[in-house]
């Protein structure tokens, strides 16, 4: 078999992992080729519109696991191949050389055992940084029951390195993925927090809070005081975060030389751009709720830089799957990543975003406007005097704009016009706000009057971009005949531009409000 | 009142601004070349100096901040007719207020230039990621081959990147719309005027690599959730002339 055929094979094995960040690494060349960029560079869109950053591919997709929802799963028909190490490696560095991309996220099936495969897999990551002095951007995956060992060299050859958590609970994980336990998952997962954690200990002398601290502490108190929270109660979740917190409660070193010494000079830090991990939805019967208070839970205990979710895209048909017919949740995955946004940098806690009243997000509005609604008594708020907690709060505003507003109005009242030119999203913002005491937003502010208002532009706006929704009704208006069935996938589809590997966030400064939904014609968007 | 024309360089462009404060307010600062005759005023030409650029902008970099120097140097170099006159309201302003310029951003005259010196860098920053290299041979010697159409003149703004990126080996970028190139070697980086003139062609390895890379790109897509309005967002339709992922054809030959 040809490489042009593997690559074929095991790239199409890898497409569903949604990761394709390359940030959080500045890095100058060390080596003999490449460097890495703190706010990442993204290299291609492909036609889903999702950010080509890496080659992403499988090292192999023959696997010893059946998992239902998987197109690598052992019981599944189709072609298998594996990539020999040094042939990965030197492809690597031809594309690299031409920038096609930013470097390598690899990953695997399980083939003979997690440590056979890992082995493999951190031999192709040696080559890469040592016979070929790569100091580009590499992601790997981890396996679950990988040993430590290979886990912490995998981790220093990486930049960036992942475990998948797959499913939101240990429940589905149960059902879906007998052969996963979600012990095997969270040991490597804790392992690899730790070591990050010992080694910023080691750095920064005597502070054991890593450099996330003060937004995590954010993410505790945050604006709960005002909204009239309890402080968040998330430690009594019902599932998974049992097993997390656990596993944070008897945290422990891990017995590794923190440095190698005589390594190599490219880099000998563990995993310097942290740990991501992915989530399916719509796979199994998860409320909203239950998933914004998992990736609470996960971004607390193991300081996660990232979770990815992945709408659901059904590949066979079982009684334990929906159906094949159903179209992938795209709409669902958009505002859970909206949410996760507000987790990371508006003080929102998973509580506030979705509760047992209220167990799925809205999907007319997205989940702080869904907020603001049912919160109207905290409203409207005076620009000119708020906090910078106070206005994240709002919709329309981000954490940019409000950065922005707190530093105009050290030096001059911010006016009603000058919000525009600062970011702000007026349209939906004039409904909660007072500008030097004046109001401009409707008459009433009944938050049913105010939800149609804001939903009726959204759809507006939808229907003037013809393009999509042709392009949707041409190719699947002839394959289904219910009507109802095409307007629904129009709903899902035309807001489907969420892009989960965007150039992404630089963790601090100005870069996060660079991540732009495409839904508004390129134009920053803020939840 | 006078029209001011100067050579299009940002040196000439400063001794525009120093006469402007110490000889004849500027009604207009144009480029020579690209200025027509108004009847109304009277059009003098500048010559480059040096050392009266060097006085304005060491000024803007004490009296204003070195950040605003940057900003302004960065909205020179976009693609816009009016970006003199842009710049030079930016400046006067700055000249009055001081250091604390850039805070404001409900002034139009702060906002236009700093809305195109973010136009600037991140197309910039667009193009780390869509430069694409092709391996040229010349006898035993290979050199990285770029070609890039960019709306504004943001060669220079890829020096630092790629001159540190591709340490071990020469590489050159060249801007088709402007005939300049970057040249870099051993992390160093200069721009110089080139035309694109006998180049030796791809090699059968060079096309392996873009069919490669073509399939790579057609297969990592997910068709349950194709999106072609989002692709052309991010990656403008513009800029696929030089992208081997869109040009099937050329590998075929």
């Amino acid at each position: 078999m040809d490489i042009y055929e593997k690559l074929s094979i095991l790239a199409e094995s890898a497409k569903y992992d949604a990761s394709c960040s390359t940030s959080g690494t500045e890095r100058k060349n060390t080596g003999r080729m490449g460097n890495a960029s703190c706010a990442g560079i993204c290299h291609s869109w492909s036609a889903d519109g999702r950010c080509i950053s890496l080659l992403k591919v499988l090292l192999t997709n023959k696997c010893i696991y059946d998992c239902e929802y998987c197109i690598n799963r052992r019981s599944a028909d189709t072609a298998r191949a594996s990539f020999e190490p040094e042939e990965l490696a030197s492809l690597v560095m031809e594309f690299y050389r031409r920038n096609y991309i930013e470097g390598l996220f690899l990953s695997s099936a399980v083939e003979g055992s997690p440590d056979r495969t890992s082995e493999r897999m951190l031999r192709c990551l040696e080559l890469l940084r040592g016979t070929w002095d790569f100091a580009g951007y590499i992601h790997a995956k981890i396996i679950p029951g990988t040993s430590p060992e290979l886990v912490h060299a995998i981790g220093l050859a990486a930049d960036r390195l992942s475990v998948n958590i797959e499913l939101p609970t240990s429940k589905s994980l149960a059902i879906l993925a007998p052969q996963k336990k979600a012990e095997g998952i969270f040991t490597p997962m804790r392992q690899i927090t730790e070591e990050i954690a010992d080694r910023r200990q080691l750095r920064s002398g005597g502070d054991a809070l890593w450099d996330g601290g003060k937004r995590l502490q954010y993410l505790d108190g945050g604006f709960s005081a005002i909204a009239g929270d309890e402080k968040n109660s998330w430690r009594s979740a019902d599932f998974l975060s049992e097993d997390a917190s656990a596993y944070s409660a008897e945290r422990q070193s891990g017995g590794f030389p923190m440095r190698r010494n005589g390594g190599k000079n490219y880099k000998e830090v563990f995993a310097p751009a942290g740990q991501s991990t992915q989530m399916i939805v719509g796979a199994s019967k998860e409320t909203d709720a239950q998933i914004v208070r998992t990736m609470q839970t996960l971004y607390q205990t193991f300081r996660m830089k990232r979770i990815y979710y992945s709408a659901y895209i059904p590949v066979r048909e079982s009684p334990l799957l929906p159906s094949l017919l159903t179209p992938p949740p795209l709409k669902r995955e958009h505002r859970l990543y909206q949410a996760d946004w507000l987790l990371r940098f508006y003080g929102f806690s998973a509580e506030e975003i979705a509760d047992e009243q209220n167990p799925f997000l809205d999907k007319d509005v997205d989940p702080k406007m869904s907020w603001a609604l049912r919160h109207m008594d905290l409203f409207p708020i005076e620009i000119n005097k708020a906090s910078i907690e106070e206005l994240l709060r709002v919709p329309g505003i981000g954490a940019l704009s409000a950065r922005r507003i707190v530093r105009q109005k050290r030096r001059a009242a911010v006016h009603f016009d000058d919000l525009k030119n600062m970011g702000v999203v007026v349209k939906r913002a004039r409904y909660f706000i007072t500008c030097c005491g004046r109001f401009y937003g409707e008459s009433s502010m009944e938050p049913e009057l105010i939800r149609g208002l804001v939903s009726n532009a959204e759809t507006k706006r939808k229907k003037k971009s013809k393009y999509s929704l042709l392009a949707i009704n041409d190719k699947q208006g002839k394959a289904m005949d219910s009507a109802d069935f095409n307007r629904s996938i129009e709903e899902e589809s035309s807001s489907a531009a969420m892009i989960p590997g965007s150039p992404e966030e630089c963790e601090q400064g100005e870069q996060l409000s660079m991540f732009s939904l495409s839904e508004t014609g390129g134009k920053e968007e803020t939840v | 009142m006078t029209d001011y024309l100067y050579d299009g360089s940002w040196q000439g462009f400063l001794t525009c601004v120093y006469y402007h404060y110490y000889e004849e307010k500027a009604a207009e600062i144009c480029p020579e070349i690209r200025y027509q005759t108004n009847l109304l005023r009277q059009a003098k030409t500048i010559v480059t100096d040096t050392e009266k650029a060097e006085r304005v902008s060491s000024a803007i970099e004490r009296k204003i901040s070195p950040y605003s120097l940057t900003r302004a140097y960065a909205a020179f170099l976009a693609d816009e007719p009016d970006k003199e006159r842009f710049i030079l309201d930016y400046i006067v302003l700055g000249f009055r207020v001081g250091g604390h310029l850039d805070d404001l951003r409900g002034r139009e005259e702060v906002f236009r230039v700093q809305k195109l010196a973010k136009q600037i860098s991140r197309e910039a920053e667009r193009f780390r990621g869509l430069l694409r290299f092709s391996v040229l041979k010349a006898g035993d010697r290979e050199i990285l081959y770029g070609k890039i159409h960019p709306r504004h003149n943001i060669l220079e703004l890829l020096g630092e990147h790629f001159s540190d990126r591709f340490r071990s080996e020469p590489f050159l970028i060249y801007d088709g719309g402007r005939g300049k190139a970057l040249f870099g070697w051993g992390g160093n980086w200069e721009t110089a005027p080139f035309e694109e003139k006998q180049l030796p062609g791809f090699s059968q390895e060079e096309r392996d690599y873009r069919r490669l890379w073509q399939r790579y790109f057609h297969v990592i897509a997910i068709k349950e959730r194709e999106n072609p309005r989002c692709q052309k967002n991010f990656m403008p339709v513009r800029y696929w002339k030089d992208l081997p992922e869109f040009s099937a054809k050329e590998v075929m030959k």
